[in-house]
């Protein structure tokens, strides 16, 4: 999941950027109101963590520009602002959900959990493919009861796919998923990650599309 | 007597007295100078017609015998014989045969007697009266005029109470709407109906609770603002903890822990800028003493350079001769640190900063900051001194106080600061103190 933070504050923003890379998120970080503008527009995320109190332009700025593109990616505000007011404008402005610091990290992880539950329009937060069960809030993963354990790329990419089963995902699609802008990233990383997954979890529910991509789905076969 | 009410009551009631007073006493007298010559102008008829009468005839000796009848007349012949006398028998002296002509005032019997007495070559007709009749008369009179106003008194005093309340019906409504006002409620008390001996006083008061109110909005905003700005070193620190907890090696537990406490380093100092600011708001109690600028700033350099040499920095002081000014040590030293610190954070890779103490021509003291940085343009260099405000692209860390604190502590010494450009490239901050009073 690939989350892009904006936030002009550099101890936050760097420590909301390791924690959520801790987290199996792909986390990019921009620092001012213009920058979360550009990037936005160009590129694609599936949760934006979006500050108020930004240089250049104010953080309801990019939100309401964001929101007049057309653009449905759930914002979720992370601000000191706390009055009632400050949460209604920033709520109907376009935001999916308001966050007031200090938050806690558990908290800020569950929303970004959330958001992403409802943007794939899932009631149940864990996903499940046959009897492959991945659990985003608790990072649990078992195949037919018996758990397994997965790094945290691993797990990243595990959940990208189980989130639409049956739908393929290109590699450049799955790297945009996994990784943030600046981390080393060896061109042959996805595959190598879906190999380590294929020997934790069996090779019959993750599949190879030549030349497409890759996706999750019940054993062809079975 | 403590009551404005009361004492204004009892006076007005006094003065009415006295006024009531003196209207009867005035009555009185007139009404017996009145009463007087019309007496006497009778005495003088009745004497005058009784002897040019020549005798007196017997009806009117019954009619002067009458006990009823006040006047007593006596005739007497030239060589001093009585001829008649119509001295009632209750009468027990007679009134003195040789009495002087014309009028006079005769004591007989216990009383005054007021006599006429006119004469022929013949005889001398005297006639008399009491001259008690004539007061109890003139009192009776007087007594008569004061009569309303004694009946009245206590309407008037009434009234008098009424009209005292309502003069003052305004004090006491601007006391209801003072003893309204509390911290919460500061607004202006109403100025409509307010006599101009009051209003001079309720203006005042207005005045007053306007400042109260704006300090009051002050020290809200300074809490509001200080509270906002402690949840970001707040939000860093939780984060910083998640990312230590979740730490997987020993090794990035370190770098967790390293930025674990650089935000509580971070946390520790905007608590002691706010402290700082909070000690140098203008209202706070100052004590200024007299002290040397240059040798606080050697120390304040001195305890600051290692730091600042350790980002690369090159400092120079220029302040050996005494800068003598009426201060706070410890609120110049934020100052000073405040300054020093700015110029390292915004001085660029390799900053260069010079400090200059010296007295200016005029017997004041002038502190000078330069350093090589990028400097402030003209227009941004109002709002810099803001609280809380950070330059954007300014370097991270800064509490966005630093310059707020060096004016608030200036203008408690009753300095000036201006911000303008450095020989060095960067931006220069001047500080200047007014002559020290002698």
């Amino acid at each position: 999941m690939r989350v892009l933070i904006v936030e002009d504050d550099s101890m936050i923003g760097e420590s909301l950027r390791e924690a959520l890379r801790g987290h199996g998120f792909a986390a990019d970080w921009v620092r001012d109101g213009r920058a979360a503008d550009e990037v936005l527009a160009t590129e694609r995320f599936d949760a934006v963590l979006l500050d108020l109190g930004l240089p250049q332009r104010s953080g309801l700025d990019v939100l309401r520009a964001l929101r007049a593109r057309g653009d449905a990616t759930p914002v979720i505000v992370v601000t000191a602002r706390d009055a009632l007011a400050d949460k209604v404008a920033g709520l109907d402005t376009g935001a999916d959900d308001y966050l007031v610091k200090p938050f806690e990290l558990d908290e800020l992880l569950a929303r970004l959990r959330a958001v992403e539950r409802r943007r794939t329009g899932r009631a149940n937060p864990v996903l499940e493919v046959a009897d492959l069960r991945l659990d985003p809030a608790t990072r649990e993963v078992s195949r037919g009861g018996r758990p397994v354990l997965l790094s945290a790329r691993e797990f990243a990419l595990l959940a990208a796919l189980m989130e639409r089963p049956g739908a393929i995902l290109s590699r450049a699609q799955l790297e945009d998923r996994l990784y943030g802008w600046g981390e080393e990233l060896e061109s042959n990383a996805i595959s190598v990650y879906m190999h380590q997954l294929r020997r934790k979890l069996g090779d019959d529910l993750l599949h190879t599309v030549r030349g497409l991509g890759y996706y999750a789905g019940p054993a062809k076969d079975a | 007597m403590h009551s404005l009410r009361a004492r204004l009551f009892v006076f007005l009631l006094a003065l009415a007295g006295l006024s009531a007073a003196g209207v009867a006493g005035a009555t009185y007298f007139g009404v017996r100078g009145e009463i007087d010559e019309l007496f006497d102008y009778h005495l003088r008829q009745m004497a005058l017609s009784l002897r040019d009468q020549g005798r007196i005839a017997d009806d009117e000796r019954a009619a002067l015998q009458n006990p009823e009848f006040d006047y007593v007349v006596q005739v007497w012949s030239a060589d001093g014989v009585a001829l008649y006398s119509s001295r009632p028998d209750s009468l027990r002296e007679a009134l003195p045969p040789r009495a002087v002509l014309g009028f006079s005032d005769v004591p007989l019997d216990g009383g005054t007697w007021r006599v006429y007495s006119a004469a022929t070559p013949a005889r001398v007709v005297q006639v008399g009266q009491p001259l008690a009749v004539r007061r109890r008369l003139a009192a009776a009179a007087a007594g008569r005029s004061v009569l309303p106003i004694v009946v009245a008194a206590p309407v008037v005093a009434l009234a008098l109470w009424a009209l005292v309340s309502l003069s003052l019906a305004p004090l006491t409504r601007a006391a209801a709407a003072a003893r309204e006002r509390n911290e919460r409620r500061l607004d202006p008390l109403p100025l409509a109906g307010m006599p101009s001996e009051v209003e001079p006083l309720v203006a005042s008061f207005n005045a007053l609770l306007a400042r109260l109110a704006s300090a009051f909005e002050a020290q809200r905003a300074f809490v509001a603002d200080a509270a906002h700005e402690l949840r970001s070193p707040l939000t860093a620190l939780k984060l910083q903890l998640g990312l230590l907890r979740d730490a997987a090696s020993a090794e990035q537990r370190q770098v967790a822990l390293d930025r674990l406490r650089s935000g509580i380093d971070r946390a520790t100092r905007l608590v002691e800028q706010l402290l700082a600011l909070a000690r140098a708001e203008p209202d706070a109690p100052a004590a200024l003493e007299p002290l040397d600028l240059a040798a606080l700033a050697r120390e304040t350099v001195a305890e600051a350079a290692p730091l600042a040499l350790q980002h690369g920095a090159t400092i120079a002081l220029h302040a050996s001769a005494p800068a003598p000014v009426a201060g706070d040590a410890a609120a110049l030293r934020s100052l000073l640190r405040n300054l020093l610190d700015n110029a390292v954070l915004h001085g660029g890779p390799a900053p260069r900063i010079e400090i200059t103490v010296e007295r200016d021509a005029r017997g004041g003291v002038r502190l000078v900051v330069d350093d090589n940085g990028l400097g402030i343009p003209p227009a941004e260099r109002e709002r810099v001194f803001a609280r809380f405000h950070r330059r954007e692209g300014g370097a991270a860390g800064g509490s966005g106080l630093g310059l707020a604190i060096v004016r608030a502590v200036a203008a408690r010494h009753g300095a000036s600061v201006a911000l303008g450009d450095s020989p060095l490239g960067g931006l220069r901050v001047e500080v200047q103190f007014a002559p020290a009073p002698t």
